[in-house]
């Protein structure tokens, strides 16, 4: 009973965090010095180990249907199908499950030192808000960064795919990126770029939130950020799917 | 005047404080003595209203703060300069920038003017040349100055709250921040800042406080001077206190 208790009133403050934190972008004060730090680290910060995974995601996809393909006869097809499931599906999910591992558990562990510090004990009694010194900054710039990340990754990817179809396949080079132009049209693009908006705020949110609630020394700070990295990996498959089908649905495509 | 009703407070099923009730005023010295994890930290917590207790009532200059909002504890909270265990310092700015925190976030100082305050109060607490390091090259005895020049900065405050300000340090550093904080609380009652601090070093203590609390089990089993404390039946306490009789 107490336990229930416990995790609904912890429910109510997520949820209060995760409408108040965006509101601090409507209210003054704004701390721009904050926010321009944050975007640094999350976004240049994070560019060489997104390229790496990109790349590698990319060239295997396009190994893995290549070979399908060919025993079909098909393998021509390579790009388009590459193309869709990464601009819609494995791109936006591969980054975010990235930005969640690097990012998100900095956020968790730095926000958690700073709890067990006292130094969010230090802003409240001069008067500054934490919630909008440190996480409204932070979901900023993860809001804006990761959709970045993202456009950054997928290209990357398909630029590891045609590799691959080109010279390990022996496809046709503009063959493969007709069909990646054919598939850059609004719904894909919509639905690749809606993802890593949501991605970056459930990321910022959930490992803000357990930053601010840790408590208990560096056992404390280890569980907070493993819950962020875990809960921030579980909500963004779990999101992933949902918004797929939603916007199957709102752009009328049948499955 | 600090003033606890019955005050409760719990974490799940651990009970931290239970019924505590007591008076201050704001020029006396007060030490709260108690074991680690007695509830010491949590005592000043409550008094700045960084937390609500399950129960009773918190009274500061007659003005239960239990009730507030954290926006009208603003004023509650610059009645008193904080100084957290281990200082506390903003890690990511420089000596500069912490002590400078509040100057710029609430006050239109231009550069030279914050420069020069800033300088001021670090001379304050002695050290000066420790104005362009980053907390992590300072020593804990130059932590808890630059921390209680960074709440100086903040107001004028009318009492001074010390978390273990002594605590991890040698007995030369220790001896010479409580000679520092018994600058910043001189003068005659009832126009002096008073202090409370919380620690388990009674040899401190004893060197700053002329009242004491004792808190064991989330209750006050003590309150006396230095007298009465060496004094003491409680043989808990007196094991406590074994290092000053
Ligand atoms: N958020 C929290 N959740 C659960 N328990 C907590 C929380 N904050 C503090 N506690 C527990 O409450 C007790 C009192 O904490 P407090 O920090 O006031 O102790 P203290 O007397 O200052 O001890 P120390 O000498 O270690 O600083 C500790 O046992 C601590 O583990
Ligand atoms: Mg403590």
């Amino acid at each position: 009973m107490k336990r229930l208790r416990f995790i609904l009133s912890s429910l109510q403050d997520f949820y209060k965090l995760s409408l108040k934190a965006p509101l601090g972008i409507f209210r003054r004060p704004f701390y721009f010095k904050d926010t321009l730090e944050q975007m640094d680290y999350a976004g240049p910060g994070s560019v060489f180990i997104i390229i790496l995974v990109s790349l590698f995601i990319g060239m295997a996809l396009s190994l893995q249907i290549s070979a399908e393909l060919a025993a079909l006869g098909l393998k021509m097809y390579t790009g388009k199908i590459v193309g869709v499931a990464i601009i819609r599906e494995i791109g936006p999910v591969a980054v975010a499950l990235t930005f969640a591992g690097r990012v998100g558990s900095g956020m968790a562990s730095e926000i958690g030192s700073m709890i067990l510090g006292h130094q969010v004990d230090i802003l409240r009694v001069f008067g500054v808000d934490p919630v909008k010194k440190l996480v409204t900054p932070r979901v900023i710039s993860s809001i804006l960064m990761l959709p970045a990340l993202t456009i950054i990754g997928d290209a990357v990817s398909l630029i590891g795919g045609y590799y691959i179809a080109v010279f390990v396949s022996h496809q046709s080079a503009s063959f493969y990126w007709t069909q990646i132009k054919d598939i850059l049209d609004f719904e894909n693009i919509f639905s690749g770029l809606t993802k890593p908006f949501l991605f970056g705020y459930t990321i910022s949110i959930i490992s803000c939130y357990f930053g601010l609630t840790t408590y208990g020394g560096s056992r404390g700070l280890r569980r907070s950020t493993t819950m962020a990295v875990v809960v921030s990996t579980v909500m963004i498959i779990v999101f992933d799917f949902l918004i797929t089908k939603i916007l199957l649905f709102v752009l009328g495509m049948r499955v | 005047m600090i003033v606890f009703e019955d005050v409760t407070l719990s974490y799940g099923t651990k009970i931290i404080l239970e019924g505590l009730s007591f008076q201050a005023n704001f020029h006396e010295k007060i030490a709260i003595l108690g074991k680690s994890g007695a509830g010491k930290t949590t005592i000043l917590k409550l008094i700045l209203g960084l937390q609500n207790p399950d129960s009773g009532r918190i009274l500061i200059d007659g003005t239960d703060i239990t009730v507030l909002k954290e926006s009208q504890l603003r004023d509650v909270r610059m009645k008193f300069s904080i100084v957290f265990q281990e200082g506390a310092l903003f890690d990511s700015l420089s000596v500069r920038e912490n002590v400078a925190f509040c100057l710029r976030e609430y006050t239109d100082l231009t550069e030279e003017e914050i420069e020069e305050r800033v300088r001021d109060l670090l001379r304050r607490v002695g050290i000066e040349e420790a104005i362009d390091l980053m907390p992590e090259q300072l020593s804990g005895g130059m932590q808890r100055r630059v921390a209680i020049a960074r709440s100086l900065a903040a107001c004028e405050p009318r009492m001074f709250l010390y978390d273990e300000p002594t605590t991890g340090l040698d007995p030369i550093t220790a001896d010479s921040i409580c000679a520092l904080m018994n600058e910043l609380s001189s003068g005659q009652p009832p126009d002096r800042k008073g202090l409370i601090v919380v620690t388990h070093k009674v040899t401190d203590a004893v060197k700053v406080a002329e009242r004491f609390l004792y808190l064991s089990e989330g209750r006050l089993t003590f309150d006396g001077d230095i007298d009465a404390l060496k004094n003491t039946t409680d043989d808990e306490l007196k094991r406590f206190i074994y290092d000053i009789l």
